[in-house]
């Protein structure tokens, strides 16, 4: 798989009626709103296109025939609709502005609902930084689109229709003359428009390697330094930089000819108006105050063309942001409940693995006719090289995949016909990179089981090996573990998530390389609670470990998918196989690191 | 900055220029209806007047194009040069800056904030300039149709601005607040994906659910808030507007009535008024913005204002070739504002030697290595190289004479090729890339990925494993053929197939060159000619291995250790084949 698929598409296509549909109808439940924002944008749209009529009147009805009462008269009405037009514009950004986060909210929440439920399948398949860019980005300009976007576009038009009504009022031929080039600004502007977007586009993918750059000499500038590479870097990132001038001076440059044109468009309306409707007012068919109300109207034409222009460009891009989401929404999880799935309410029995075969996609066969019995209250140890499936197995049996060929039986039943949930929540498991939660670390244990009391959440610290350097911290339990727990060490973290299976008390307990970066000292602190935990329950442990894995009631030496070896410590070191192999080769290095205050396992980097 | 005042002050000539044009056309217009538009010669006049308002359009067009494109010119000339500076800038800051400051403060510095600092010259500058602008020629032509409705028509003003400013202010706090919301939102989000085998596992989806719904809701909450503000500051301004213009249409008719200003003066009137009042409301934005460009300017003149530490001076360069021979007196170092990390450091080691470095984490390894390229200058005593001081060695010269190989090493996301070849500023054939991956033992290994030598390493590529990252280092030292060498920690963590390639590797690295070894383990040092045992920054031991073995001390007790820790794994082995339990019961 590459990960490349997934980078951000170009959408150029045409735009489909059904998604354009589909896209309105995230509004729908909330219609009032659409149609109050909808109705406050008309009356504002229609007063500004009023207002300079009545300009128009004031200068012939009041100014020219010199009628002090009718200006007043006139006067007072624009007042009146000042206020009016006042409370619409208030209306409209409220509503419309509420509704867009609404339906933020709606997409978001229906987003990661359907998240939740999709299998880690999907996750293995989709880049973590794609999925973001579809719940954080694109919901913005699908909302952008329904609110503001159909705002922009109402007020265009009817500000484009009543300016075009009243210019007829006036004089229908004028008029006309005016409204010839009102497609030509249009077209003009929409094609503008289009190019500039293109243009920032391409600034913004320059710009994220700019940031790109910056990253990767800052992390590396010890080696930079060490192999005095700094001119060639300064050339590369000039070169880069020299690109970004371009492309942003060209993008400012469209942007700054952009109204300018449509102006110089709507100037040769103008010289018509002067020129035809002065001719006009000569034979007394146009007033001066008509001759005005036609200056303004070309005038200000180009503000609802320039968001016209806007929404036709951004729109194509906002219709792909949504079919993006649509697709993500659409995506069926391919491990659901079964119908007529149970809850055993237990799984303190036997597990069985028959003849299971598993690949995961377009990769290799990991586990082949894997068969495997594993007694309620038996501790079974995995050990061998990575990558020969021993985290296969552990998937397989918390069913976060499926496999392709066999069953897995859990009491006699087969798995598929246990509840996920029944399942899940009666597996503890602790991986190796142990991962965290923003938030206390009294949360983060909490995870394990929602219910427990600080009582509770202390002893399993204490079980865990946790408790004793969770009180050396300033605020103890509640300590924030910063963003995915980055504030404490690989061990703590590793101790805090093992604090958090405890806590479950679950009926199989997995233990996925659990402890591999815990000090010596705490190691031994911890087997004290794992004994007492492991008693009574299934306990399944991949680990380095030799302590760990001589306590096990059954060594399993797993390579390329299949059981190479089986039996306990003793017997098969005695065999002189591959655990005889393992043992010599990788414990003994281990014996070292506990013993000798010269070896240290890690890295020592320049950052710190 | 300097270089661009005068384009900048091109581009606010240009805008002067184009308001200048707007308001001309108003004055026409009232030409026009004062002196043509009733008269018998109108219709000879009239496509004269037209064209003219064309004219007056296009040079509108042209001077208002002119200075965006001027402003445009100088914001991205300035964002250009601040980047390269910047970038070039930090590589050479020293490593007491870098150890001091976070990698994600400086790439911030270096994009949002210069963004920030370019915006403010494309934006917000021009955009002050275009409101003053268009006020004072539009305020001065009013004032020559008549002064006394000119300044009627700008009572209003000064309170515009002042609201426009308040609520801009305001504004910016609650859009951070809806912004931070924003991040929350996306962190959880990431972490419940990154973190998705632990929601399964403990079946916690309903209740991320809830957590994600809690934090989209306040998300919600504020965005309400940040439009509550807008709905009610945009109504509010356009009524003062809006009524100061209609008072000023009201006084300008009536004067116009009494027959004090013209017919054409009023339409003059009605048009430059719409041209002052309205974008007055849009200057308390561009100032609180301003003040937000002045913070991204002190924070990324901080950065500018460090010191680089100097790589060509002082120039001294060995006439010949260096011979390695190297030797420390006294030497201390400390980091800035720390205690002592090295004290009284005292050895010399011949040209071609190898010299191991034995100690606990944190006893000054690494530390000593580092001041040999001048990473950081030794605060006291002397260290010779070839008998000349060391400080006398330019950095540069230093740094091409000395390969570093690294436990974890870092690699750029190049292609292999283009990380073996890093840094060493010369056109390198394939053979020679070639010959040192397979010296490095690494050349079957690259052969076996898709596109060899031109894969990609890291997120878009391969991931190559610590083993394979080493050995890339490796035949990148091997091309760059120094004369001394430094290999930390360098055979400690990697996987047991490749170890012995790695150490092999290792060997023909170190033929011929002055080694410094930085080592966990007495069998990889145990062959060196000098052995340093370190201990909170002192040497508390030196010799050769035999020497060592032979007098008390921390050599001989490890030495002892590791020892017994084989016998143990013997006995162990021995009486699982009696059918006993091992050890630890």
């Amino acid at each position: 798989m590459s990960v490349f698929e997934f980078e951000e598409e170009e959408f150029t296509g045409r735009i489909d009626n059904k998604s354009i549909t589909r896209i309105l109808a995230q509004a729908l439940p909330h219609w009032k709103w659409l149609i109050g924002f909808l109705l406050a944008i008309a009356l504002v749209s229609i007063l500004d296109s009023y207002f300079t009529f009545l300009s128009k009147r004031i200068i012939d009805e009041g100014i020219i025939p010199g009628d002090r009462s009718a200006l007043v008269d006139i006067v007072i009405i624009y007042g009146i609709l000042l206020v009016v037009q006042a409370i619409g514009v208030l209306a409209f950004i409220y509503l419309a502005g509420v509704l867009g986060e609404r339906i933020r909210y709606d997409l978001r929440k229906r987003l990661f609902d359907h998240l939740q439920k999709l299998s880690l399948t999907y996750f293995n398949r989709t880049p973590v930084g794609w999925i973001m860019a579809r719940v954080t980005s694109d919901t913005e300009r699908v909302a952008e689109l329904v609110t503001w976007g159909l705002l922009d576009i109402t007020w265009a038009v009817l500000n484009i229709a009543t300016a075009a009504y009243f210019m007829i009022l006036i004089n229908w031929r004028l008029a006309l003359l005016v409204l010839a080039i009102v497609p030509l600004l249009a077209i003009v502007a929409i094609q503008f428009r289009k190019k500039i977007l293109l243009e920032y586009r391409r600034v913004r993918k320059i710009n994220s390697r700019i940031t790109a750059s910056y990253n990767e000499n800052i992390t590396g500038v010890k080696v930079v330094k060490a192999l005095g590479r700094e001119d060639i870097n300064m050339r590369e990132f000039g070169e880069l930089t020299s690109q970004m001038y371009r492309a942003s001076y060209r993008a400012a440059w469209l942007s700054a000819l952009f109204l300018p044109t449509v102006q110089l468009i709507s100037s040769f309306a103008l010289g018509g108006i002067v020129w035809y409707g002065g001719l006009q007012t000569q034979i007394g068919i146009m007033t001066i105050g008509g001759i005005q109300a036609f200056i303004s109207y070309i005038t200000f034409m180009m503000w609802p063309i320039q968001d016209m222009a806007h929404v036709f460009a951004e729109m194509q891009h906002a219709v792909a942001s949504a079919e993006r989401i649509f697709s993500l929404l659409d995506t069926e999880p391919d491990i659901y409940d079964q119908p007529d799935a149970i809850d055993p309410g237990t799984l303190k029995t036997d597990i069985e693995f028959r003849n299971v075969d598993f690949t995961y996609k377009d990769g290799e066969p990991v586990l082949s006719n894997f068969s495997l019995t594993i007694k309620h209250g038996e501790t079974i140890a995995l050990v061998g090289p990575t990558g020969g499936g021993k985290t296969t197995i552990i998937n397989l049996l918390c069913r976060f995949f499926e496999p392709n060929k066999g069953q897995i039986f859990i009491g006699g039943r087969n798995y598929l016909s246990i509840q996920l949930y029944a399942l899940q929540s009666r597996i503890g498991i602790v991986l190796q990179s142990p991962h965290l939660f923003s938030g206390s670390i009294r949360d983060n244990i909490r995870y394990g089981r929602l219910s427990a009391s600080d009582e509770e959440i202390e002893q399993a610290a204490r079980l865990a090996g946790a408790h004793e350097f969770i009180i050396t911290l300033e605020a103890g339990y509640d300590e924030e573990v910063g963003e995915g727990g980055n504030l404490l060490s690989v061990g703590q973290k590793q101790l805090i998530s093992l604090s958090r299976a405890i806590l479950a008390q679950p009926d199989i307990f997995i233990m996925d390389e659990a402890t591999s970066s815990v000090d010596t000292l705490t190691e031994s602190l911890i087997q004290k609670g794992m004994h007492t935990l492991m008693e009574g329950r299934t306990s399944i442990i991949i680990a380095h470990r030799l302590s760990t894995i001589k306590r096990a009631d059954r060594i399993l030496v797993i390579e390329d998918g299949r059981i190479m070896e089986m039996g306990t410590h003793s017997e098969l070191l005695q065999a002189r196989q591959h655990y005889y192999q393992l043992y010599t080769r990788q414990f003994r290095r281990e014996l070292e690191v506990e013993y000798d205050p010269f070896a240290y396992t890690k890295t020592t980097s320049f950052k710190s | 900055m300097s270089g661009f005042r005068l384009i900048y002050l091109g581009a606010t000539t240009s805008q002067a220029l184009a308001a200048v044009s707007k308001t001309s056309t108003y004055l026409l217009l009232r030409y026009l209806i004062d002196n043509v538009i009733e008269y018998p010669d109108a219709p000879r006049l009239l496509p004269l007047f037209a064209l003219a308002f064309i004219g007056l359009a296009i040079i509108e067009g042209f001077f208002t194009f002119t200075s965006g494109r001027l402003a445009a010119q100088t914001a991205e000339g300035i964002a250009l040069r601040l980047r390269n500076f910047l970038f070039d800038h930090i590589q050479r800051l020293s490593f007491t800056y870098h150890d001091k400051t976070r990698t994600g403060e400086l790439i911030q510095r270096s994009t949002s904030d210069v963004d920030a600092l370019r915006r403010f010259f494309s934006e917000q500058a021009i955009g002050i300039g275009r409101i003053i602008l268009l006020f004072l020629i539009n305020f001065i032509a009013l004032i020559n149709l008549n002064w006394q409705l000119a300044l009627y028509s700008v009572v209003v003003i000064p309170l515009v601005v002042y609201t426009s400013y308040l609520f801009f202010k305001r504004i910016i706090v609650a859009y951070e607040k809806y912004q931070e919301q924003e991040a929350i939102l996306s962190t959880n989000l990431q972490e419940n994906l990154t973190g998705v085998r632990v929601v399964k596992a403990f079946a916690r989806q309903s209740y991320e659910s809830e957590k994600f719904d809690q934090q989209n809701w306040e998300k919600f909450v504020r965005g309400r808030h940040l439009l509550t503000m807008h709905s009610f500051f945009w109504p509010v301004s356009d009524i003062l507007c809006g009524f100061q213009m209609l008072a000023g249409f009201l006084i300008g008719a009536l004067m116009a009535i009494d027959g004090t200003i013209t017919v054409g003066t009023f339409l003059a009137y009605v048009g430059l008024i719409v041209w002052l009042i309205w974008p007055m409301r849009n200057l308390g934005r561009f100032i609180v913005q301003t003040s937000t460009g002045l913070v991204s300017y002190q924070r990324v003149m901080n950065v500018i204002k460090e010191e680089r530490e100097l790589l060509i001076e002082p120039d001294f360069h060995a006439t010949q070739n260096i011979r390695g021979e190297i030797e420390f007196k006294n030497v201390s170092f400390e980091y800035e504002g720390s205690s002592k990390v090295l004290r009284e450091i005292t050895f010399h080691c011949n040209p071609g030697e190898v010299v191991a470095l034995l100690g606990s984490t944190g006893s000054g390894k690494t530390s000593l290595v580092n001041l040999l390229p001048r990473f950081y200058d030794y605060t006291h005593g002397s260290i010779k190289l070839d008998g000349i001081e060391l400080k006398k060695y330019s950095r540069q010269f230093l740094r091409d004479h000395i390969g570093i190989v690294e436990q974890e090493p870092f690699l750029f996301s190049r292609t292999i090729r283009e990380n073996i070849t890093y840094g060493l500023g010369r056109e390198i054939t394939q053979g020679e890339i070639e010959s040192a991956a397979r010296a490095a033992a690494i050349h079957d290994v690259i052969l076996s990925f898709p596109d060899g030598y031109d894969t990609l390493v890291g997120e878009k590529g391969v991931t190559l494993s610590g083993g394979q990252k080493q050995r890339v280092a490796i035949a990148r030292t091997l091309l760059k053929d120094p004369r001394i060498l430094i290999l930390d920690d360098a055979t400690s963590s990697v996987d047991m197939e490749t170890e012995a390639e790695i150490r092999n590797a290792l060997e023909r690295l170190m033929e011929g060159r002055t080694s410094f070894i930085i080592a966990h383990r007495i069998q990889s040092v145990m062959n060196a000619d000098l052995i340093l045992v370190l201990d909170k920054g002192r040497i508390v031991q030196q010799g050769k291995h035999d020497d060592l073995v032979e007098s008390e001390g921390m050599y001989r007790q490890v030495f002892e250790l590791q020892t017994r820790i084989e016998e143990e794994l013997k006995l162990e082995i021995n009486t699982s084949q009696d059918g006993t339990k091992g050890l630890d019961t």
